[in-house]
């Protein structure tokens, strides 16, 4: 459903927003900080919503008959100890802490860890389905940067001559970085002003 | 002691999420439901701690000029609440689309503001007549050309001949072939360092698996 209100909500507060990051005057300065204040209590309870949506899924599959997962379980069991704890105790209490660097940190490093192992997995079938020049330069461009990155190339022995095509390899990536960067830059303006102007609304049902 | 149960906990869900290398199965499946259940439960205790207490609550029961200003978004957040209900989640829609319009206003600004103007003057510095110097002016035309056909490569506005489709004009097509090798080279040395930095982590966690078996073992 397209509510008329909520358009004419989310264009007008826009409108304020970004008039008082143009124009900087007092007054819409403090309506800027109203706003954004009562945006980010709004983005935290919409986290909150999320989380409890999630909570509600796992919730559901552990009662569903016909698809029950029961790893659902560990989850729900996870998720209630570390809520009421955090409750209770807050979320930066010293007891709380061992939740933190016993459970998040092993699992989230192991994790970036086992990415090592689908790159180059990713990387070797990449190059053997797609043969081609753009695929062999990606793999070629990876493989030299992996080179610099390990840094066998920071001895004293190294010839000036190698140490000079280093800096000109590293101005490349920076070019390309540079024209994504930009190219982000133009299309997240272009989504907003699709939204202040009312052709995009995310918002609607 | 407590210490000891907490390192055997990291050294089992350590094992667990790296045995996903020889496949998936039950033991990673268990460490990786536990660890979205902890995270979320902390995450939303943080919410809660954080921001909704001392920015809503606290504000709303103190006795200040600024309690009816507080009840405009008391009222937004039941109605965001109102998203858990299949029935009811349209009323959702009035603070999604506030926050969706402030949301759009600070991007707007630091797209503008932080990324278009700081590196479209970035890109000039080293043709200003303080920072000139030959090698300063080649690392400028280099990053200039590079910035400029990597922007040529994602412009894809052409003419629709018959037959043919949509045909980009010849110089078009030449910048975004060169604009694609940028591309493929920048995204080469993302992708390596991403590796390095993975590899790192990965040496970092079997160090740890070893050390906790000589500390564990009797």
């Amino acid at each position: 459903m397209r509510s008329p209100v909520a358009t004419a909500i989310a264009i007008g507060v826009g409108l304020i927003v970004l008039l008082s990051y143009l124009f900087p005057l007092p007054v819409l300065a403090s309506i800027r900080m109203l706003f954004l204040d009562w945006a980010i209590i709004l983005a935290a309870v919409a986290g909150l919503v999320a989380i409890l949506n999630l909570f509600s899924v796992h919730w559901r599959k552990i009662g569903s008959p016909r698809e029950r997962d029961y790893y659902s379980l560990f989850f729900i069991l996870g998720f209630i100890f570390t809520a009421i704890l955090g409750l209770l105790l807050g979320p930066t209490d010293e007891r709380i802490r061992p939740l933190i660097t016993s459970v998040q940190l092993p699992v989230e490093a192991s994790l970036v860890g086992l990415l090592t192992i689908t790159f180059v997995v990713s990387a070797v079938r990449l190059f053997a389905l797609h043969r081609s020049w753009i695929s062999g330069l990606f793999l070629a461009s990876t493989i030299v940067f992996l080179l610099v990155g390990s840094g066998i190339f920071l001895t004293n022995d190294t010839s000036p001559v190698i140490k000079e095509v280093l800096t000109i390899l590293n101005i490349l990536p920076g070019a390309g970085a540079r024209g994504i960067l930009l190219g982000i830059a133009l299309g997240s303006l272009l989504t907003g002003l699709r939204i202040l102007l009312g052709m995009d609304r995310p918002y609607s049902e | 002691m407590t210490d000891a149960l907490w390192s055997l906990i990291a050294f089992v869900l350590t094992l667990a999420v790296l045995s996903y290398a020889i496949g998936d199965n039950p033991l990673f499946r268990i460490a990786i439901y536990t660890f979205i259940g902890i995270s979320a439960g902390y995450f939303a205790a943080i919410l809660i701690d954080q921001v909704i207490i001392p920015r809503l609550i606290t504000p709303l029961l103190s006795p200040s000029a600024s309690v009816g200003l507080m009840a405009i978004p008391l009222l937004l957040s039941l109605l965001l609440l109102a998203r858990l209900s299949r029935r009811l989640s349209f009323l959702g829609s009035l603070p999604m689309a506030f926050l969706v319009g402030v949301g759009a206003a600070v991007i707007i600004n630091g797209a503008l503001f932080g990324t278009l103007f700081t590196q479209v003057r970035a890109a000039g510095l080293p043709f200003t007549p303080a920072q000139s110097s030959p090698s300063g002016w080649l690392t400028g035309i280099v990053l200039l050309f590079g910035t400029m056909t990597t922007l040529v490569y994602f412009q894809f506005t052409g003419r629709r001949e018959p037959g043919k489709g949509i045909v980009r004009s010849p110089w078009v097509e030449w910048m975004a072939r060169i604009g694609q090798v940028f591309i493929a080279i920048t995204l080469g040395a993302f992708f390596a360092g991403v590796i390095l930095a993975s590899l790192t982590v990965l040496i970092g966690r079997l160090d740890f698996i070893l050390q906790s078996i000589n500390t564990l073992a009797p």
